[in-house]
């Protein structure tokens, strides 16, 4: 390794409405270094990238690459100077083939003939040798005209690196890459970064998987709400080192969790079947109680709670109210019999972003506060939005601004909010604080917590590890449909339910 | 790894044999394969296969375009105007296909510009042309008597049987399979159709490529109305109203996702071929224009069900797939 620094990002800064994403962030990568840029959800780290990357221009501070200053206007002006992303999110198209995602804007071109040098078109047999001395570097056998939406997430994951290596950057960017891979899968992966590495790649790593960071990483760097802590020898530092400059702060006021007396079981579920998604899983859920979810991405987490409040049709399986049995056709009579679902996806399905705060609080409420013509008592609406911004502490200027403005703590609490008008017995929380940075998400969980000491009782799914720990009575694991255990809270640790999940 | 495509029955391929079977199945029941029933099959599905590819080149990027009928009209209007003017062929068919690419370029800035979905942008704009012809054209447009100055290429024949309309058409299409196929713009288009955020990453500017696309189908709505108008003594604009619908069926049922980001050129010819024969079926069955126009409706129908049962499909085969690769 050089010791020299081939990309030095120096005070970086960028506002969103409503959000500071990043203060004066600083780094420098070396060459033939894999260096990890870690923090929890919200500390910035996807957003540094797409300003290397050129999707988002910087409000200030300056990038130098190469002795040279580096500012960009677009993404083709990164892939220019020599730096690729592979992305968090699938960039692929889904309807092409593997070779035309993988050249998706750079395609290679020759003149049409010889004698009409100006007409360039798409030189395919070119393009496809120089795609199948990728794979075959990453050692993957890939058929190069399958239609990518045919394809699994992992092998969409090598398209990408591939489709980065098709640019010959010497700087690569992995955006959380082992996100939707089994262990399996990441071994492969990890082999291709080391692979890449003495090939003299440099590499940021981003990554909130710690053990992932130990594994490739050389030197690592910590984002924390959009600040810059720190940036150290990966051989030099430990897990718990790490975790406290993530979080800066301990654990006890992140996980507030208030001790109840549990109750009585108030719901059962048993025997739910859902072909290809749920396979016989029985649970019960005691009031007070919050019954925590665990599990990998697929698992059925989601697809669990959409059931289980009639969001989906279940093929067989019996659910039973305070020992009664009742069944869900729909999501509405799920509501009446208390049971609530708060969507992992605020933005898509749990609020309508354009609107304002009051506007997204009482949706629910408008029938209880509407005259006969359905016309809306204003003075209710207006008495109740105030109440729930007060309760909530949902920080906004006032109960006319637009949701997509307020940070994603706030829009989750005004999702719970929203929630809690119809005094739901019990509460499903799908990954309440994902996207949501450390003070919203101690607040949350504030929330939470009460809700539960009000005698309600929660069921939190979460791919959050320590929230699990540090939030749940008891958890559920979940695995590949089926329910792969069931500990309880003296007995947890994250070794334990990822044995269980994987 | 092969380096060569292995051959597989695609959509277009099956499309192509259904309309080759019609052929066979008209011809053997009716006079269709005469040589008056090959030419005014050939001279009526020209227009409708250029603008079917324009229409196509616009719903791959996710967008549509609703005033490709009336734009037509304009086309059509300033041919015969020129003509009546004493134009001769070399002014009037440029200044005529000019028109229609400005109109719709215009469709393509305003969608752009102000960032309304082109369904609005163009619907409004249909309306807007109707009123004009209206309002601004002398006797709403209408031109009589253009004699064989007009007249004489849309009623020329190759060998008396290929009307020249059908080549033109026939060369467009080629140039237009070849350009989707080979060149970097063709494959912006699926990708600002398939998936802007992609685009976008992958260093594509999708406001651009949505003024050029509507620019392009305004040069080709340009060439379609000519195709058609130049087979008649006179032009008026208000026969081409509600002509987008036959373009755009013609492109749906030739498998052109209407969310954008799939479908082939080859389909939308196809497609427009289909609609004929339908429509020609039908006459040779005696049915009436009412008819004809269900029909086509259900057809059109037919085709979105079939692109949305993919479109399900194609979640559970990714989950499938992925199930695979766990």
């Amino acid at each position: 390794m050089n010791e020299k620094p081939i990309l030095v990002i120096d005070g970086i800064e960028k506002s969103f409405p409503g959000v500071k994403a990043l203060i004066d962030v600083s780094l420098d990568l070396r060459q033939g270094e894999v260096h990890a840029v870690c923090g929890e959800n919200g500390a910035g780290k996807s957003t540094l990238m797409k300003i290397i990357c050129g999707v988002y221009q910087p409000d200030g501070g300056n990038m130098i690459l190469n002795g040279e200053d580096y500012s960009i206007q677009n993404p083709n002006d990164a892939y220019a100077r020599g730096i690729a992303i592979i992305y968090q999110e699938s960039s692929l198209f889904p309807e092409l083939t593997v070779l035309e995602n993988i050249f998706m804007g750079h395609e290679m071109q020759k003149p049409i003939t010889p004698l009409l040098k100006m007409i360039k078109i798409n030189d395919y047999p070119s393009m496809r040798r120089r795609a199948s001395a990728i794979f075959e570097r990453l050692g993957m056998d890939i058929d190069l005209d399958a239609i990518v939406s045919n394809l699994g997430v992992a092998t969409k994951q090598m398209i990408e690196i591939a489709k980065a290596l098709t640019f010959d950057s010497p700087i690569l960017i992995l955006d959380e890459p082992t996100a939707a891979l089994t262990s399996k899968e990441v071994d492969t992966l990890f082999g291709t970064i080391r692979k890449l590495k003495t090939e003299g790649h440099s590499m940021l790593y981003i990554s909130h998987r710690l053990d992932e960071i130990f594994e490739v990483c050389d030197r690592v760097t910590v984002l924390r709400d959009g600040q810059f802590i720190k940036t150290e020898d990966v051989a030099k530092t430990n897990r718990d080192k790490l975790v406290t400059w993530m979080v800066g702060r301990n654990l006890d006021t992140l996980y507030p969790k208030i001790e109840v007396d549990i109750g009585d079981v108030i719901f059962e579920a048993r025997g739910l079947n859902q072909e290809g998604i749920l396979n016989n899983i029985d649970f019960n859920l005691r009031k007070g109680e919050i019954l925590g979810i665990a599990g990998l991405a697929g698992a059925g987490r989601t697809e669990l709670a959409l059931a289980v409040c009639g969001l989906t049709k279940l093929d067989s399986g019996e659910l039973y109210l305070n020992n009664t049995k009742v069944s869900f056709p729909n999501y509405r009579s799920a509501q009446k019999h208390g049971v609530d679902y708060i969507s992992e996806d605020r933005k898509t399905f749990g609020l309508v972003l354009e609107m304002s705060v009051k506007v997204n609080l009482t949706q629910k409420l408008q029938p209880k506060i509407s005259n006969i013509f359905g016309i809306i008592r204003r003075n209710e609406e207006d008495l109740y939005t105030e109440d729930s911004i007060k309760k909530m502490d949902i920080k906004t200027p006032d109960s006319d601004f637009i949701v997509e403005n307020l940070s994603g703590g706030n829009q989750q609490k005004v999702s719970v909010a929203k929630a809690l008008v119809i005094d739901p017995q019990i509460l499903i929380l799908d990954e309440p604080t994902r996207g949501v940075d450390v003070g919203a998400k101690s607040e949350l969980h504030r929330i939470i917590s009460t809700l539960a000491s009000e005698g309600r009782s929660i069921i939190l799914i979460s791919s959050d590890l320590p929230e699990i720990l540090g939030m749940c009575d008891r958890v559920f694991v979940m695995k590949e449909g089926r329910m792969a255990g069931e500990v309880m809270r003296g007995e947890m640790s994250q070794e334990k339910i990822l044995g269980m999940a994987l | 790894m092969s380096l060569i495509k292995k051959p597989k029955l695609t959509r277009e391929g099956l499309l192509a044999i259904i309309v080759a079977a019609f052929i066979l199945f008209l011809s053997l029941t009716t006079n269709f394969s005469s040589k008056s029933g090959i030419y005014s099959f050939m001279l009526d599905v020209s227009p409708t296969m250029v603008a079917a590819i324009g229409l196509s080149m616009i719903i791959f990027t996710g967008n549509i375009d609703i005033s490709a009928g009336t734009i037509s009209g304009f086309v059509a209007y300033t041919a015969g105007a020129l003509v009546k003017a004493g134009a001769p062929m070399i002014i009037f068919v440029p200044a005529a296909i000019l028109v229609g690419t400005l109109l719709a370029g215009l469709n393509g800035y305003l969608t752009v510009k102000f960032k309304v979905p082109s369904i609005v942008v163009t619907l409004a704009m249909n309306m807007v042309h109707v009123g004009f012809y209206a309002t601004f054209l002398p006797q709403s447009g209408w031109i009589e008597n253009l004699g064989p100055r007009f007249t004489w290429f849309g009623r020329a024949r190759l060998f008396g049987i290929i009307p020249y309309t059908f080549l033109v058409a026939v060369v467009v299409a080629a140039i237009f399979i070849f350009i989707m196929a080979y060149s970097k713009f063709g494959k912006k288009l699926y990708a600002v159709g398939g998936n802007v955020q992609s685009a976008v990453y992958s260093g594509i500017n999708p406001d651009r490529i949505v003024i050029k696309v509507f620019f392009i189908e305004g040069f080709l709505i340009g060439i379609s109305a000519l195709l058609r108008a130049l087979t008649r003594n006179e032009v008026m604009p208000s026969m081409f109203i509600g002509r987008e619908l036959f373009f755009i069926s013609a492109a749906l049922v030739g498998g052109v996702s209407i969310f954008g980001g799939s479908g082939k050129i080859t389909g939308a010819v196809l497609g427009a071929m289909f609609v004929y024969l339908i429509t020609i079926a039908m006459i040779y069955l005696g049915f009436q224009d009412y008819y004809q126009f269900a029909l086509q409706g259900i057809i059109i129908l037919i085709a979105v069900f079939i692109t949305v049962a993919d479109f399900s499909n194609w979640k559970k085969k990714r989950l499938k797939a992925s199930e695979g690769a766990v």
